[in-house]
């Protein structure tokens, strides 16, 4: 659905977006993940068409952004950041006129209005003046006005910023029900938003990818697998000479609880998991146990792993 | 085309809906009344030459009102959307900059239009009360329109530039005044310092300035070079701001 070849993207003095390239297939969601600034707003600008590429070339559906510029963006229905609205106009006001600029027509641009108005659940606000919604609903309008218009490409520029736990959760529902029939793609910096919506990850920062992978990959990926804590009645220094042993383990930390008790965090290498190893070594001690759990490693961990090498040494 | 028609209805919906729109109506209501009222104390009391149209259209009263409108029309037009981020949604639809562009320079023109159509009212008013028909001969006061109606094409142009070249709509709308008002301040300038220029540049300033222009017209005279004059500039500032807008989206 979407190709992007060596797009780049400079400003005076700056880089924003550094020669990337990367492909969206066809009802895929995926997730453009990054910290601010990392040049996820500029590189959906270019693929909407709304500035072009300094370089390299990118198409949507088949359309160049460039030079089939508006075929193109009849496919895409574009969400910007903040999600700009007329506030003069009224909500279903607003929704018409876009559907209309989409070159819908007649009963077909009151039928999607009422469509999109429902699947997004601001019917109850379709009389309100713009300017009187609270972001949640702003948002929604901004989600809805951006597939009146029934787009095969959906880009959703930081959908759930600013919003509300409970609102946050509404809309990535809604973004999980329309991935099922639409491609997707949305940039957040909010890292368990693609976690729980997206089918792939396209890390980006300081204007490259970093990395390109499905989550749950992602994390596999990690140095670290995961950590293991433990609780276990015996003196911290032994407990870490029984654990270093174990084939796999790669740092073995212990101290002392009252009572006896020693506290111990085993990190253990990626792709190996050694928690039956530590049972066994456990009960081969006679150890009382009274803790053992899993911190899987999560995406957060990748994400910071990936764009703050140097800061993480 | 039909693109053309949405958009130019939501501009011409919006500037009826922001209360500028009311000011500017309200102004140049009560300046013109000030104006005709001063028009017929001129007729009144001296035996002067020229009719109650032209003593209208050319006095203080009249260039007081005049000026302010076009900042007050043309300043939110490209500056609102800009600021408020509108301007992403509107370009990334499909619909091309000169769409924009011309549907809401075509809003602020009907705007503008609608603007004047009271003070023509005054006249028909005033014949209908006195009964006199002489007095509002109607080739001066179609003169007195259409040079209103030229020289607004060309400063609304000029306010559309403006407009286009920041996100900020006071320093949109004090650039398009002073632009305006130097344009208007060349004739005045001409006229004052008469004596110390040479003759030719006064008369090269008379091409230029507006009010040359205003009094021929208002009398009745419809010359051919301000009409292509106008229309000139004001093709000129479009071609401007389309570059503006343009240049902006596709900076690298």
């Amino acid at each position: 659905m979407i190709t992007a070849n060596k797009l780049t993207k400079r400003y005076v003095g700056r880089t924003a977006v550094d020669g990337i390239s990367f492909e969206v297939g066809k009802g895929e969601v995926v997730g453009f993940l990054g910290p601010n600034g990392a040049g996820k707003t500029s590189t959906l600008r270019m693929l909407t068409g709304y500035m072009p590429p300094s370089s390299g070339s990118a198409s949507v559906a088949g359309h160049d952004i460039f030079h089939d510029s508006l075929k193109a963006r009849s496919k895409i229905g574009y969400m910007p950041e903040n999600v700009p609205l007329y506030d003069d106009m009224r909500v279903k006001e607003y929704l018409h006129f876009v559907a209309r600029l989409h070159a819908l027509s007649g009963r077909k641009v009151r039928v999607r209005t009422g469509e999109v108005m429902e699947l997004c659940r601001i019917t109850d606000v379709r009389r309100k003046m713009i300017s009187s919604l609270s972001k949640g609903y702003r948002q929604r309008v901004g989600l809805a006005a951006a597939m009146v218009h029934d787009p095969p490409l959906l880009i959703l520029d930081e959908p759930t910023n600013g919003l509300d736990p409970h609102q946050i959760r509404q809309v990535r529902s809604l973004i999980r029900e329309l991935g099922e029939n639409h491609t997707i793609l949305i940039s957040t910096h909010i890292l368990s938003e693609v976690e729980a919506a997206c089918d792939r990850v396209i890390i980006l920062d300081k204007g490259s990818i970093k990395a390109q992978a499905t989550p749950q990959e992602l994390v596999d990926q990690l140095r670290t697998a995961g950590t293991i804590t433990l609780e276990v009645k015996a003196k911290p220094a032994v407990v870490e000479g029984a654990l270093c042993a174990i084939p796999g383990v790669r740092k073995v930390n212990s101290r002392a609880l009252s009572g006896g008790w020693s506290k111990t965090r085993v990190v253990a290498d990626s792709k190996s998991d050694v928690r039956s190893d530590v049972y066994r070594r456990v009960v081969d001690h006679g150890w009382e146990l009274r803790e053992l759990v899993l911190c899987r490693a999560s995406l957060e961990d990748a994400f910071v792993e990936l764009t703050h090498v140097d800061h993480a040494g | 085309m039909r693109t053309l028609l949405i958009l130019f209805g939501k501009e011409l919906r919006s500037i009826f809906l922001s209360p500028i729109a009311y000011v500017v109506i309200a102004l140049v209501m009560l300046l013109t009344g000030f104006s005709f009222k001063a028009a017929l104390t001129i007729l009144e009391r001296t035996s002067s030459e020229g009719s109650l149209v032209l003593w209208t259209y050319t006095s203080y009263w009249f260039w007081l009102s005049f000026f302010p409108i076009f900042p007050l029309v043309t300043m939110r037009l490209f500056a609102e959307e800009r600021k408020m981020g509108t301007m992403e949604t509107l370009l990334t639809a499909p619909v091309r900059t000169s769409q924009v562009l011309v549907s809401k320079y075509a809003a602020a023109v009907v705007f503008y239009i609608i603007i004047w159509l009271p003070s023509v009212l005054y006249f028909y008013l005033f014949v209908g009360i006195t009964g006199d028909v002489d007095v509002v001969p109607r080739g001066e006061l179609l003169g007195s329109l259409l040079i209103l109606f030229l020289s607004g094409l060309f400063y609304l142009a000029m306010g559309c530039f403006a407009s286009a070249l920041t996100s900020n709509q006071i320093v949109a709308g004090v650039m398009s005044f002073t632009l305006c008002l130097m344009h208007f301040l060349v004739g005045m300038f001409s006229l004052n310092l008469a004596r110390n220029i040479p003759p030719e540049v006064a008369e090269m300033v008379t091409f230029i300035a507006p009010h040359v222009h205003f009094q021929r017209f208002t009398t009745g005279l419809i010359d051919s070079r301000p009409i292509a004059y106008y229309l000139s500039l004001a093709a000129f500032f479009l071609f401007l701001t389309h570059q503006v807008l343009e240049y902006r989206r596709w900076k690298s």
